[in-house]
């Protein structure tokens, strides 16, 4: 039982930290973007993301079911039931969170530290590189809370994934399985361990994000 | 020298600084105003943070925001404004005294002998290695001072500088302004402290009802 609860554990951390790291990598530089300079297009862009933040998992997994599934748009690539289909779906789930975050986090810097910058001789691309590093532990915040929110969800993982044993299988779809087959000891189990997980990577970056 | 001409300021529709006409040549300026009648504002337009909506701001004779964003930064180099509310960058106060050095590509020894230079003009030095954000608003209102003394700016706006000082933190920073007055520097003060406009001041700029009053020989 052991064994297979580690393997569980691990894929799930690899699957939503692969996610994560996809979706920082697109959602930073986005999110600077859209705070770069104020501007009604980037403002209503700003809104429909704040509007995504809330977009229910389900949603997110039925759309890309039908985008993956054998019959749609992109059934050709055949990744429906794997390990990448979920961690393009919960790369996809989290992008709205962390770009909102971020924007949150940049805005606020830009009002301090860019014009701090700019004021004291720096160009306005060194300013912008000083407000990202200024801003560099509250946007790993903002990072931990999508992944947070990806290795928690279920929608996703269960529609795109199929929770196949020893290939899709994640904590939140093991769990729902074993509550299905009144298996409660085990299901709290890994329901104590997705915690244990989610505050120790929390707690991790909490403490970078206290750095002065 | 800093020229503004006809200068008017919005930040969303209405204007804040309407019709500006006004010169900070080299001497000590004082700007002084009620609250919220545009003295940051006429600060930091003049120091090339705000583009004016019309009119002109000519940094010796030049209008950065007609030039190209390269050069803009050039230009903008010769003026340094320090903010009312002190804003500190992480690291040590040595690191943040660095900040407009290494933004200069000053060569790294040049970078010491400037910050300590700085540090000990503010009475800072042991401060040096201490981390910057877990300071007294006192103390870093001089960090911040020393960080805008270690560049050496030929044009400095400092906005209320004396906020948050003690009586012998005011007064050293009188000696540094006198000093820098000597040295030829043009420094436009805005403050509500009427003592250290008193003491301090060549000139004043009254600034009222969205526009400003010069007055050569206050």
């Amino acid at each position: 039982m052991w064994q297979e609860i580690a393997e569980v554990v691990t894929r799930s951390i690899l699957i939503s930290g692969t996610a994560t790291l996809f979706a920082a990598f697109w959602s930073v530089p986005i999110a600077m973007m859209l705070t770069a300079k104020d501007s009604k297009f980037r403002v209503a862009l700003l809104d429909v993301t704040n509007t995504l933040v809330g977009v229910p998992t389900v949603l997110v997994g039925l759309v890309l079911y039908l985008l993956f599934s054998r019959s749609g748009p992109l059934g050709f690539l055949g990744i429906l039931y794997t390990p990448t289909s979920i961690v393009i779906g919960e790369a996809v789930l989290i992008t709205p969170i962390i770009i909102s975050l971020s924007a949150l986090v940049l805005r606020e810097t830009k009002a301090k530290v860019w014009e701090m910058a700019v004021s004291i001789g720096a160009t306005e691309r060194q300013a912008s590189v000083t407000m990202v590093a200024e801003s560099l532990p509250r946007l790993l915040m903002a990072i931990l809370l999508g992944f947070n929110r990806a290795i928690g969800e279920l929608g996703v993982a269960l529609m795109l994934g199929g929770n196949i044993k020893g290939f899709t299988r994640v904590m939140t779809t093991a769990i729902a399985l074993e509550v299905s087959k009144g298996e409660f000891e085990l299901a709290l189990t890994l329901g104590g361990i997705l915690l244990l997980v989610t505050f120790t990577i929390t707690a991790i970056v909490g403490k970078v994000g206290k750095v002065r | 020298m800093i020229e503004l001409k006809l200068v008017s300021f919005a930040y969303v529709s209405e204007d804040v600084i309407r019709d500006v006409n006004l010169v900070f040549s080299p001497g000590v300026t004082a700007v002084v105003g009620p609250n919220g009648s545009g003295k940051t504002t006429l600060l930091k337009l003049a120091a090339v943070i705000y583009r004016p909506r019309v009119g002109e701001v000519l940094i010796d004779g030049v209008n950065p925001w007609s030039m190209s964003e390269k050069a803009r930064a050039s230009v903008r180099r010769d003026v340094v404004y320090v903010h009312e509310k002190p804003i500190m960058l992480r690291g040590s106060v040595a690191d943040n005294v660095a900040y407009g050095l290494r933004v200069r590509n000053v060569p790294a020894d040049e970078v010491v002998v400037k910050i300590e230079e700085a540090l000990e003009a503010l009475g800072i030095k042991h401060l040096a290695h201490e981390k910057a954000q877990t300071l007294s608003v006192g103390q870093q209102q001089k960090v911040a001072l020393a960080r805008a003394l270690a560049v050496r700016p030929r044009n400095l706006l400092l906005d209320e500088p004396t906020a948050n000082l003690d009586k012998s933190g005011r007064e050293n920073f009188m000696e540094l302004v006198k000093e820098l007055r000597r040295k030829g520097v043009c420094i436009a003060v805005a403050t509500h402290d009427r003592l250290l406009a008193m003491e301090l001041m060549d000139r004043l700029v009254l600034v009222e009802n969205r526009t400003t009053k010069f007055i050569k020989n206050p």
